[in-house]
């Protein structure tokens, strides 16, 4: 490797790694709580539409089975989620 | 005007619907207009419904989830099977789980829930109202006559439409404003594209199906709504209560059609006493309807001497309703 090409390879590396320090400064807290809000919402969504699956009686169920294949992956967190038992440390999570 | 001068004038009105109480002769009329349609050139279905159908038994022919049969050349009917649409639908989703994931058989969990769905009191419900849409949005047929459940039962599917677009725009703006989150971490993250959200996309879809199928019901350029009455006092002032709740969704009332009219010709005649007292009663009636629906009044359709089944018939009925012009 050339002295050159060293030194461009070393820039780049800088380059990255700044991108990287600035996004774990500023950008990683906006996306995980992006992410977050999302996820609460896609439970919220399963409770509206899947309800039935809780036993609280949600009206169409027609349209809702239209949806059930799309949700399969998320069923059993999302009832993990509805049906735990909460306590204080759920404020600080 | 005559019932035929309203087809006439109105020629863009290609979804056909009567409505009234039970057993005022819906089924005969659908069938009747569905006949004069077809021998005026035009391919016509007529569909019912009503779990209880008669279209079969009109027709002389057993139609029951049969898809649309052809009775003559350009009639068809069709009876809607609601558990074997529900069936099929169910094992349509069943097999797009299996083929999105993969698995040999549906997980337990959600096996439970998909039957659990269709013991909804709402399902079969629901399950007809899509079968209309497919029938209405398909578009194969110049006019289409909707042979409608009894009363009540037709307000509670025209009810529905207006139910699931309420539901289906709620949930379609959450599920839109969970996009934005999952563009903006996207966005953040620097991923190229976030991934499309097929729920939205299916969510999408139910509400465009929905919107489609009540604008056509509801549309008055496109829709005639024909009320069926007998001179009989219940029956008017029912009617009339129906007339005003229909109003309020939208139904484009097209004109009232009296039937069970006994031939006032008979009244000269040597009748039985019994009969004479009939015939008054049915004047007074009819003068009633008159006064109270006024011009709105297309036809009167006589009694007739037997049951009206089978073709033969039908065409007997079509003569009288539509004044045998063709």
């Amino acid at each position: 490797m050339s002295e050159e090409e060293k030194q461009e390879s070393f820039l780049k590396r800088l380059g990255r790694s700044t991108k990287d320090f600035l996004y774990g400064m500023a950008g990683h807290d906006m996306t995980r709580f992006a992410l977050k809000t999302r996820g609460s919402m896609e439970h919220l969504f399963i409770l509206i539409t899947m309800g039935d699956l809780l036993g609280i009686p949600i009206l169409p169920p027609y349209y809702s089975l239209r949806l059930l294949p799309y949700v399969v992956p998320q069923i059993s967190t999302w009832k993990r989620r509805m049906l735990r038992e909460r306590d204080l440390t759920d404020a600080l999570a | 005007m005559s019932l035929a001068q309203v087809f006439k004038e109105h020629p863009n009105r290609r979804y056909i619907e009567f409505g009234g109480k039970g057993g005022l002769g819906k089924t005969t009329f659908s069938a009747a207009t569905a006949y004069w349609l077809a021998k005026g050139g035009y391919k016509v279905l007529v569909f019912s419904v009503d779990p209880q159908a008669s279209l079969s038994d009109i027709f002389e022919r057993d139609i029951f989830g049969q898809g649309a049969v052809e009775i003559m050349p350009n009639l068809f009917a069709q009876e809607i099977d609601a558990d074997r649409h529900i069936k099929d639908y169910q094992d349509e989703i069943r097999q797009k789980i299996i083929d999105m994931y993969g698995f040999d058989e549906i997980p337990e969990e959600i096996e439970n829930y998909i039957q659990a769905a269709a013991a909804e009191p709402a399902m079969e419900e629901s399950a007809i109202f899509d079968a209309v849409v497919d029938i209405v949005v398909g578009g194969e047929y110049d006019y289409y006559i909707y042979d409608l459940v009894p009363l009540g039962h037709a307000l509670y599917y025209l009810s529905m439409a207006s139910v699931y677009d309420e539901w289906i725009g709620k949930i379609t703006s959450l599920r839109e404003e969970m996009q934005e989150y999952a563009q903006v971490a996207a966005l953040l993250e620097r991923d190229k594209e976030s991934e499309e959200d097929q729920i939205l996309a299916e969510l999408q879809d139910i509400k465009q199906r929905i919107n489609t199928s009540s604008s056509i019901l509801t549309d008055r350029e496109k829709t005639a709504f024909f009320f069926v009455v007998t001179p009989e006092e219940m029956i008017i002032l029912d009617t009339l209560k129906a007339a005003k709740l229909f109003a309020k969704y939208q139904v484009p009332i097209s004109g009232y059609i009296v039937n069970r009219v006994i031939p006032p010709e008979l009244a000269d005649q040597e009748i039985p006493e019994y009969l004479q007292h009939r015939i008054e009663m049915q004047k007074t009636y009819l003068a009633q309807i008159d006064e109270t629906f006024g011009e709105e009044v297309l036809t009167q359709v006589p009694e007739f001497e037997r049951d009206i089944t089978g073709l033969e018939m039908i065409g007997k009925v079509a003569d009288a309703l539509f004044g045998g012009e063709a």
